[in-house]
């Protein structure tokens, strides 16, 4: 965000809300992409491990929890697995959504605010 | 979002010991009100930025440290929330356990009722399975309020930065202005 040409707007207090909160916007929007990339790499291990359940034969399968690997019964180790999974997925919707109108408002707020400041403020990132 | 509680922020002239940046309604009132000329006024604002980014480093290391502290905690509740699942079901919980780096052995855990708690200065207490799991949930829970509180202090500095920023282009772009019509005069006069 940054303003250039020589040429004098008036900036109102109202017009700094809009550019702090379009940057608190773009600070968010950023968090959620590394929140969203961690959450779909969760949601892929989850399902990766599940599939691999599915292949084995062994009744008893180490369950990591915390720092140890405890034995459990792959009937639990699949209720658990399942139960993580639907938590995962939930978890990723939630960040998708907020993305969504993370990016809305910031696409009304750049509306106002090159309304406003023409080409005197950049709101893109290079 | 918070975005309205910002509202009277005008107001507002500090947050946990961070300074809030003046909002410059007219930069010519501004700089006479302040005595500073325009390459003060600049250098001033810079160095102020430079503070805040200070600042927004030390709030962001605190952050990274609370975001993982809480998975960490989660993990402590799983394993108690576990055992505690074990209990009265007469079989003992069979575990794997890391003795060292890379070497692992292997432990029963017979019917018991209570866990110890590293509780950091090398002190660790034993708890029933309740008294740490109400341990467990307390630490979560503030753990989680003081990274609610971080987040809200590091949106506070952010919005004093863009302001800070607006401010030293708004002064920089009206130095250019005057400049530019100081020099139209004079090239009337000639």
């Amino acid at each position: 965000m940054q303003q250039g040409g020589g040429s004098e707007s008036e900036v109102t207090w109202e017009d700094q809300q809009n550019i702090n909160k379009f940057g608190r916007l773009n600070n968010r929007f950023h968090e959620l992409e590394d929140e969203i990339k961690a959450a779909k790499e969760l949601n892929e291990s989850l399902e990766d491990a599940s599939n691999e359940l599915i292949l084995s034969d062994e009744d008893v399968i180490r369950f990591q929890i915390g720092e140890v690997f405890t034995h459990m019964a792959s009937d639990e180790v699949e209720a658990r697995l399942e139960k993580m999974k639907e938590e995962a997925s939930k978890d990723l919707e939630r960040l998708e959504e907020e993305k969504e109108s993370v990016l809305a408002q910031m696409s009304e707020l750049k509306k106002i605010l090159y309304g406003k400041f023409k080409d005197s403020i950049n709101l893109e990132e290079d | 979002m918070a975005a309205s509680s910002v509202s009277s922020s005008s107001v507002v002239t500090e947050r946990r010991g961070i300074p809030a940046a003046s909002f410059v309604e007219d930069v010519q009132t501004y700089l006479t009100q302040s005595g500073l000329d325009v390459n003060s006024s600049l250098s001033f604002l810079q160095e102020r930025l430079h503070q805040y980014k200070i600042v927004e480093m030390k709030l962001l290391a605190q952050q990274r440290d609370l975001q993982a502290k809480i998975p960490d905690i989660e993990k402590c509740l799983d394993i108690v929330a576990t055992l505690q699942a074990k209990r009265g079901s007469d079989e003992a919980l069979v575990a794997d356990f890391e003795v060292s780096e890379g070497i692992y052995s292997r432990a029963r855990i017979e019917d018991t009722d209570s866990v110890c708690l590293w509780l950091g200065a090398n002190v660790m207490l034993e708890y029933s399975y309740k008294e740490a799991n109400s341990l467990l949930r307390k630490n979560l829970e503030n753990a989680k309020a003081s990274l609610e509180v971080l987040v809200a202090d590091l949106q506070f500095l952010r919005d004093q930065v863009t302001i800070t920023q607006v401010t030293i282009a708004r002064v920089y772009n009206w130095d250019v202005h005057q400049r530019r019509i100081r020099q139209a005069q004079a090239a009337k006069k000639t």
